[in-house]
This record gives C-alpha cells, sequence and structure tokens, in this order.
C-alpha cells in the first residue's frame, strides 16, 4: 500500500501552541483534499495519507498547502525483517550510487538503525548491477521509516512543499489586488504566513474593461489554490477618480486615489474582521512606491497594520514567485487597470502630507467614500479545477 | 438597446432560423450518400450554388461553401499562390483575414506589395498602377472597407490589373458588399469573391467562395472531396440552406435607399465641434465611421452600451490599440483613440437613428467634459 508521509515546516517551534497549529493543518489538508478519496491520520505527531486512488492529483495538492515542508511517497509494509528485507531485494536502483538511511520511530524494532541499513544495503547491492554505496554523496537515497504502528515506510524522494504557517493561523487579511505582477506575489507570500486572504479590487468602468476585471478574477482564482476561497470585494472607483481629476492638482491624482483607497479597504476590514491590510508596493518602484508617497498614504490608516511583503524586492525576483505560482502570465495581459486612467504627466514623487491634506479639502471626501462603498460587488473565487 | 454594429455581425432572420432547424433536424442526411434521403439533400446543395449565384449576379464559375470570410479569404489567396518570380499586392486596407495571410506570404520569401489608401479613404489606384507588372499573380481588394465603409472602385481596379497584369488573380473581399450594396458580380469580372452570411442576417460559421474558373485554384484542405476538391468536409447543409434564405429575404436596392436616408439622419444628428466623419470618397450608407475628438472611443463605447450599441472599427481588432485603416489614411494614433464605428441595417427606423445620434453626442460631450 502506498502512503503519502508529510513533514510539518516551523510547526515545531510553536511551544505550547503546537496542538492549534497541527490542528489547523489537519483541517486544511482535509480540505483541500475535499473530492478525492484519501484518509488522512496522525500518528506519533506526524500526519500521513493514505487510501487514496489519484497519486499525483493528492500529491500536486498537498504541494499548495502552507505548513507543510515536504512529503514523501512511500510503500508501507509490516515492520518486520522478512518483509522489509523481501521488499529490498525488489529494488531496481535508478542511479549509480546509494545509501539506506533507517529512522527507528519505534526503538522495540530488534535491530538497531545502523545496523538494518547496512544489512539492507548489502541486500540492495546483491540485486542490482554495477552499484556501489555511497554514504556521503550518493545519487539515491533509500529512507526506511519505522514506525510504532508496526508499519515500515520506504521511500527514495523528498518532495519540497511550501513551508509556512497553516492558512489562517495567522488570522485573516485584506489583499490590495490590482491585475499588476506584484499584488498576487504579496498575497501569496502573506497567506504562505498564516494569513487568510480576503481581496479588494479598484475599478474603473467604463474607463477600464470588463476584461480588466475579469483578469482580477482569474488572478484571485490562481491565488485561491493557496488560499481556498477568496472573498473578492469589487469598487467602483470611477466617481472617485473623475472627483480627483476635477478639483485636485492633476500631480496628485495617484496620492489622493491611493489615500481613498487605504480608506476604503481599512472600512471594509472593519466591517469583515480583516486584521491588515496587504499592497504589492515596491520600494521605488513608481511615483506611488517611494518613501515619502508611503508615508502620505499610510497617513489615513487609523489602526490597521499595513504589510507590503514585495518591499525589498527586485521586479525579477517578484516575477520569479509569480511565476511559480502560476499568476506572471494573467497579470501581463493587457488590460489598462484603474490606475492608468486619468494618468498624470508629472505625479509628484515626494509628496508632504499637508499638501496633500490641502487637495483633498477640496473633495467631499466622505460622500465618496461612502459611495464607492456601495457600489460594492462580492465574488467568491474558488481555485478552478 | 440600439445596436448599431452591424458591421460585425447582424441579428439572425428568424426564418433563416427555421430553415437552418429544418435541415438539421428533419433533412439531416449527409449529401454524400447513396441513398434518396441524400440525394434530395444533395440536389438542394445544388439549388444553392445556382441561387447564391444569381444573388451574386453571375452565369458563369462556382460557388464553394465555406465556414466563412476568412476562411474563403484564406482560400482564395493559399489556392492562388504559384511557385516562380511572382509578386502580390494586397490593398493596406484589408480585413485581419487577408492582410495576416500577405504577412506570411512575406515570411515565406514571397513579393508582397501594398497598395495604400487614399486620404479619401478608398483605394488609391494610382499607387496601384505604380505597383503592378506583368509579373503579378494575385491583386486582393475588399469591395467596401469595413472600417470606413469606403466602397472601393473595383470595376476599374479590374481594368488596371487586366491591361497590365494578364495573368493576375483577383480576389475581392466582398462581406461587407454582398446583400447591402447593389451590384452585379458578371459586369465586375473579378476571379474570386468572399461573403460571409453572418453580416447579412444568416447565421455564424457559414460562407462561400465565389470562383470564375475552378481549375486555377488549388485546394487547401484535402478530405472526402466535396466542393469540387477544393474544400473537403461533410458541408454545413443547414448553415447553407439558411444563408440562402437570409439572403433572398433582402431587397437590397430597396434597403440600400432606406439605409441612405438613416445614415444621413444620423450624419445630421451627430454633427457637432469635435466630431469628424472619416473619409470623403464614396461610402457604403451602412458604414458610418467618425472621430470623437478629446476621449477614448473604448470608454464612450461602453458608456453608451446600454443605450447603443456601437463598435470601433472593426471587431476582430478592437482590442488593439492601432487601426491600420486609419493609419494608412493618415490619422494619428491620438486621433485613432476616439474612432467610432457606427453600422446600420435595413430593420431600423428613422426615429431610432435620431435618438442613437442624440445620445451618442451627449455621452461624447459628457465624457469630453470629465477629461477637461
Amino acid at each position: 500500500m502506498k502512503a503519502v508521509l508529510l513533514r510539518f515546516g516551523e510547526l515545531f517551534l510553536k511551544g505550547e501552541n503546537r496542538h492549534l497549529f497541527e490542528m489547523a493543518l489537519f483541517n486544511n489538508i482535509k480540505k483541500k483534499l475535499q473530492g478525492e478519496k484519501f484518509k488522512l491520520s496522525k500518528t506519533q505527531g506526524r500526519l500521513m495519507v493514505t487510501e487514496f486512488d489519484d497519486e499525483k492529483t493528492i500529491v500536486e495538492k498537498l504541494t499548495t498547502v502552507f505548513g507543510l515542508h515536504s512529503l514523501s511517497v512511500a510503500d508501507e509494509l509490516d515492520a518486520n525483517e522478512d518483509s522489509i528485507y523481501e521488499y529490498c531485494k525488489n529494488i531496481k536502483l535508478r542511479a549509480k550510487t546509494f545509501k539506506v538511511e533507517v529512522n527507528r520511530g519505534d526503538k522495540r524494532f530488534p535491530i538497531k538503525s545502523m545496523d538494518l541499513a547496512s544489512k539492507l544495503g548489502e541486500i540492495i547491492l546483491e540485486n542490482n548491477i554495477d552499484v556501489s554505496v555511497d554514504l556521503f554523496n550518493p545519487k539515491q537515497k533509500i529512507m526506511v521509516d519505522i514506525r510504532a504502528n508496526g508499519k515500515a515506510y520506504i521511500y527514495d524522494k523528498v518532495i519540497n512543499c511550501q513551508g509556512g504557517l497553516p492558512l489562517g493561523t495567522s488570522g485573516k487579511a485584506l489583499l490590495l489586488l490590482s491585475g499588476g505582477i506584484d499584488s498576487p506575489v504579496a498575497g501569496y507570500m502573506m497567506a504562505k504566513r498564516g494569513l487568510k486572504l480576503e481581496a479588494l479590487h479598484f475599478h474603473s468602468y467604463p474607463y477600464t474593461s470588463p476584461e480588466a476585471k475579469q483578469k482580477v478574477v482569474s488572478l484571485a482564482e490562481k491565488l485561491s489554490n493557496y488560499n481556498d476561497e477568496i472573498k473578492l470585494h469589487c469598487i467602483s472607483f470611477t466617481n472617485v477618480q473623475e472627483a480627483i481629476h476635477k478639483y485636485c492638482s492633476p500631480e496628485f491624482m495617484i496620492t489622493i486615489m491611493r489615500r481613498i483607497m487605504m480608506r476604503i479597504a481599512e472600512r471594509i476590514c472593519k466591517r469583515e474582521g480583516l486584521g491588515a491590510i496587504i499592497t504589492g508596493e515596491s520600494l521605488g518602484q513608481v511615483a506611488s512606491q517611494t518613501m515619502q508617497s508611503m508615508t502620505v498614504t499610510e497617513n489615513v490608516v487609523e489602526n490597521t497594520p499595513i504589510f507590503r511583503p514585495c518591499i525589498g524586492m527586485d521586479k525579477e525576483d517578484i516575477i520569479t514567485v509569480a511565476k511559480k505560482i502560476d499568476t506572471f502570465e494573467t497579470s501581463i495581459l493587457p488590460y489598462e487597470d484603474c490606475c492608468t486612467v486619468f494618468l498624470p504627466k508629472n505625479p509628484v514623487i515626494k509628496p508632504k502630507l499637508h499638501q496633500a491634506e490641502n487637495e483633498e479639502k477640496k473633495l467631499d471626501l466622505e460622500s465618496l467614500v461612502e459611495k464607492a462603498l456601495a457600489s460594492e460587488e462580492v465574488i467568491f473565487v474558488k481555485p478552478n479545477e | 438597446m440600439i445596436y448599431l454594429d452591424n458591421a460585425a455581425t447582424t441579428k439572425m432572420s428568424e426564418k433563416a432560423g427555421k430553415e437552418q432547424l429544418y435541415w438539421s433536424c428533419s433533412k439531416y442526411f449527409n449529401p454524400s450518400a447513396s441513398y434518396e434521403q441524400a440525394f434530395e439533400v444533395a440536389q438542394a446543395l445544388a439549388g444553392a450554388r445556382e441561387r447564391l449565384k444569381k444573388l451574386l449576379g453571375v452565369k458563369r464559375g462556382d460557388v464553394i461553401f465555406t465556414s466563412g470570410a476568412t476562411e474563403s479569404n484564406n482560400l482564395a489567396i493559399r489556392g492562388s499562390v504559384r511557385d516562380g518570380d511572382w509578386n502580390y499586392i494586397f490593398s493596406a486596407g484589408e480585413h485581419a483575414s487577408v492582410l495576416n495571410v500577405a504577412k506570411a506570404l512575406e515570411k515565406e520569401g514571397k513579393n508582397v506589395k501594398y497598395i495604400p489608401l487614399t486620404k479619401r479613404g478608398d483605394v488609391d489606384l494610382d499607387a496601384l498602377i505604380n505597383l503592378i507588372d506583368s509579373k503579378t499573380k494575385f491583386v486582393s481588394c475588399m469591395f467596401v472597407n469595413s472600417v470606413n465603409g469606403a466602397i472601393n472602385d473595383i470595376a476599374k481596379l479590374v481594368k488596371i490589373v487586366r491591361e497590365r497584369a494578364p495573368r493576375a488573380v483577383i480576389h475581392v473581399d466582398g462581406v461587407q458588399a454582398f446583400c447591402k450594396i447593389p451590384f452585379k458580380l458578371e459586369e465586375l469580372d473579378v476571379d474570386l469573391f468572399s461573403i460571409s452570411a453572418h453580416k447579412f442576417h444568416g447565421p455564424k460559421g457559414v460562407g462561400a467562395l465565389y470562383v470564375k474558373n475552378k481549375a486555377t485554384l488549388k485546394n487547401m484542405i484535402f478530405g472526402g472531396g466535396q466542393e469540387f476538391d477544393k474544400r473537403s468536409g461533410t458541408e454545413n447543409i443547414p448553415g447553407i440552406m439558411a444563408m440562402l434564405v437570409a439572403a433572398e429575404e433582402i431587397d437590397v436596392r430597396a434597403n440600400f435607399e432606406k439605409v441612405k436616408k438613416l445614415n444621413d439622419i444620423l450624419v445630421k444628428q451627430l454633427n457637432h465641434q469635435g466630431i469628424e466623419f472619416v473619409g470623403t470618397c464614396e461610402k457604403s450608407p451602412y458604414v458610418l465611421t467618425f472621430i470623437c475628438d478629446g476621449v477614448n472611443g473604448e470608454t464612450l463605447v461602453r458608456m453608451l452600451e446600454k443605450d447603443v450599441v456601437v463598435g470601433r472599427g472593426s471587431a476582430c481588432s478592437s482590442k488593439k490599440a492601432g487601426n491600420h485603416v486609419l493609419e494608412s489614411m493618415g490619422y494619428s494614433l491620438n486621433k485613432i483613440k476616439g474612432v467610432l464605428r457606427v453600422s446600420l441595417n435595413a430593420q431600423l427606423d428613422e426615429n431610432q437613428m435620431e435618438e442613437a445620434g442624440k445620445i451618442i453626442k451627449k455621452k461624447y460631450l459628457e465624457l469630453l467634459e470629465k477629461m477637461k
């Protein structure tokens, strides 16, 4: 029988709270594998999936679960010498050098780990032509895991998973999702740290197209592979932009826009019980992402932290992650987003707070925010299977 | 909602829809089979060819039914390409289904030339005289330009080509002309002529290529030998029969006069500072293209969509930034950004035209104000 052995990431660091993290991980795995045939069990603090049909899908899905460090697909056999020897006789090595590693979780097993490893090495050598043992740099490692449930697990591959913390164990947060490359990456990075995401998108219909909005739904769909379901809040920003364009100095267009976006984001956080705002900002990337711009922008947020996980990343690094999580190709589709409408020729790069506040005095802020919130459309986005 | 994007596609006629259903569900037999039921379908198909030739106004030649104008255009061009030191001439204003084949030929090393458009909007026939020579194998020019509505002088073009390039095959993309502009194909004396059913209230996915001399056309799709072995595949009988019914319902001359009037009303309504009509040559009344200066046409299309549905030059390329027809006419990219194309059908009435014109103007001015 086959079994998928799962290894935790940082959960061991969590001391007293460890069981809470483990329980969250257990539940997240169950949810992720919903619709598949499987059994998830926990023995000696380790998780294992057995009794499945579709190994490829099970492994694929498990590699997107945060909190798992790695996994191995193992053959499960009875933990006695005969069956282990018999199994090893039939191993056909893929590589020319190998090594056997034994781990006795069950110390009642009569042969010591080192002795068993060398015995199994001999058996494998006898049954494979032209191979040798290399203890330091083997091309193939045969791992034998003997557990207290009376079973032995033998495998030779370790598949890396996402690492991080189980989704939801850090709370819930709101991701500002634009349609560009950076914001989905920011969302992924924070979800990896245990934050369950909701997303907020601003569109400027009719200045932006329905395709631009659909692109954001597609991005949310990709992100939901790591985040279960995403509640996507879509807000029409058209009135706000028209008002800023009409009443404020053009160079402050983006600054004021982002301050109003933040106000709306915080209102949604409060209403939905979300503990942080996440943005894809990267220092110095564009005019609105200078230190001074961010200072002026975040000034309107009263008591919600803003997480900017991409802040110190180069564009290339962000793109690497975007490709890994499969959002890159969608992000580069050429549809205008709301930030390109009414784009000023020379946006202010180092705005001062009092300047922005003076500009905003020309607007009926409360009414604009209220109207924008009233336009909200909520879409529940699920992974596309 | 007033639908004014009929050059992109038209609403299908109900009679054509019933015809399609009849040949799908009652007379569904494969015309190539040997039993009597199939023979009946084969007879109907043969009849359809003659009916279409009659509608085109031509006695000689054959009709090859296709999946639509894109296939017809591809077959016309690809089927006429020959080895040797030939050149191929295309008008710069052609539809993508012609221009992109031309570009592919260029890549394959063929000598391809383009006839520019005049500032008036039609094909520059003086330029053609300089491009053409005895080694010209193929000339393709659309009858009515789908982007600016220009009616090209095909008779004159044919005369120029026949005099200077006796071996040349002349192809005309007649998609925006057939069932809209009164003409007799016989008098135009072209070799190949493409049409598409969904542009005249027929179904989508069916069209035809008229071929004066099918022996000169190479086969592109191999298979069971249908359509004179030029286009294999079981014939789309329901589509073909529905296309014929849709075309036969149309009184081309009466509709032409009616749409002319509708077009005039719209022009009058839209007459306003900032709105610039495209093209001063002879134009089809079915297409009215204009530039709304200072705004983005795409935004305007979306502002209008609940009341009036309009297009932007061409549906096939509306998602792309430029517009090759207006560029060829010499318009700047900034102007092209504001382009809208209104295209009519004969079922519209004068009140709708007045209303549509008023709404378009109103929304344009509204958007212009916001952009200030």
